[in-house]
């Protein structure tokens, strides 16, 4: 077969599942999480284990490459889970999510929740539903209606546009609220922070909302397992007052993705490995 | 034509704090946008300046204000003498 009738094949596969997804998500899932292996085996591009290798060059090439196939089937069921939420929005979703650390609810407002284009980033929705708090959470992306507690809205527009939203992001936290938003999506100001050997660039938004509202940064990731998705939570990171508190914020929230990612680097989604990938070395002092 | 009074100077005065590119016009004109096509102010930028006005002023900045027409320095301006108290 070749490479392009292969593709088409994935691409009318992956039609399919996204069918079957609206009423069996989670046999959907597993099946898209299969397909998308099987996809970078025979492909060796999606990534390529090389690619793995050179943000984790401690693994031995044969684990690499069991990485890259497992990253494959990542972007898979993350792909399915977006067509999901652009097609039905969270209802699918809520089924598939177990539960939440017990760290999750004890959390008071207000905070800010950030999280990272790795694991099951596009299932997180249900989770946020669950919060005791009245939560705004901000997407790059089309939009979904949620339960009443949560309500979603967009970061793309003009500056003027994002100044808007910022400024009712900032209004919840002082009202007591919790914002969500993915702190790898940087369509306005921007701050680079070393991870992985490399330099990620994470939106400045989150931060500044922080250092403003003296509000602290919870890290926050969703993992796929057999039962569905799984919620990880790290320890609230406080903004400090120095004149670079924002970007020391950012200095933590990346270490905090750079271990968990050391020890799961299967869950590294394939766009941000790309960045990462893309972004030039980084030297120790954290300068490119 | 300019819009009036000090809070048109305590205006102009935090817009020059917060915009470098002000450096490069010797006078604000009320037309000029803070954003993009005039001062290139970010969005954390734009929303820092309206809370400078805010502690400047004592008056909250509209959430109108960033809706619609870009801000420009005279609508601010405009803006912060109709919410001052008389």
């Amino acid at each position: 077969m070749t490479r392009r009738a292969a593709t088409l094949a994935f691409d009318a596969a992956e039609g399919l599942l996204a069918v079957l997804a609206t009423s069996r998500p989670l046999a959907a899932l597993a099946a898209a999480g299969a397909l998308g292996r099987a996809r970078n085996q025979l492909s060796r591009h999606w990534p390529s284990p090389h690619e793995v290798l050179v943000l984790f060059p401690e693994l031995a090439p044969p684990a690499a490459a069991r990485v890259a196939a497992r990253i494959g089937g990542l972007e898979a069921r993350n792909r399915l889970a977006a067509e999901l939420l652009r097609r039905a929005g969270l209802p699918p979703l809520r089924s598939l999510l177990g539960p939440l650390p017990a760290g999750f609810a004890a959390f008071r407002p207000p905070f800010i929740l950030g999280t990272f284009h790795a694991g099951a980033v596009h299932a997180l929705g249900p989770a946020l539903e669950r919060l005791p708090a009245q939560v705004l959470a901000f997407r790059h992306g089309p939009l979904f209606a949620a339960e009443p507690g949560l309500r979603v809205e967009t970061t793309e527009g003009d500056e003027q546009r994002r100044a808007a939203a910022f400024q009712r992001a900032l209004a919840h936290l002082e009202d007591g609220g919790c914002v969500a938003m993915a702190l790898d999506v940087a369509p306005g100001p921007a701050i680079q922070v070393p991870c992985l050997g490399r330099t990620l660039t994470l939106a400045r938004g989150p931060f500044a909302l922080a250092r403003l509202a003296g509000a602290p940064l919870v890290p926050l990731l969703a993992r796929w397992r057999r039962g569905g998705v799984e919620v990880l939570v790290g320890e609230p990171l406080a903004v400090g007052t120095a004149p670079d508190a924002e970007g020391a914020l950012a200095a933590a929230a990346a270490r905090w993705l750079e271990d968990y990612l050391r020890a799961s680097p299967a869950e590294l989604g394939l766009g941000l490995l790309r960045a990462l990938l893309g972004s030039g070395l980084t030297r120790v002092d954290g300068r490119r | 034509m300019r819009a009036g009074g000090g809070v048109e100077e305590g205006v102009r005065e935090l817009v020059r704090a917060r915009a470098p590119r002000a450096a490069e016009h010797a006078e604000l004109a009320d037309a000029l946008p803070l954003g993009s096509g005039g001062l290139g102010l970010d969005s954390i930028a734009l929303v820092e300046l309206l809370l400078d006005c805010e502690r400047r002023f004592g008056m909250p900045a509209a959430t109108t204000l960033l809706a619609g027409e870009p801000l420009t320095v005279g609508r601010l301006v405009e803006h912060l003498r109709a919410a001052a108290p008389r």
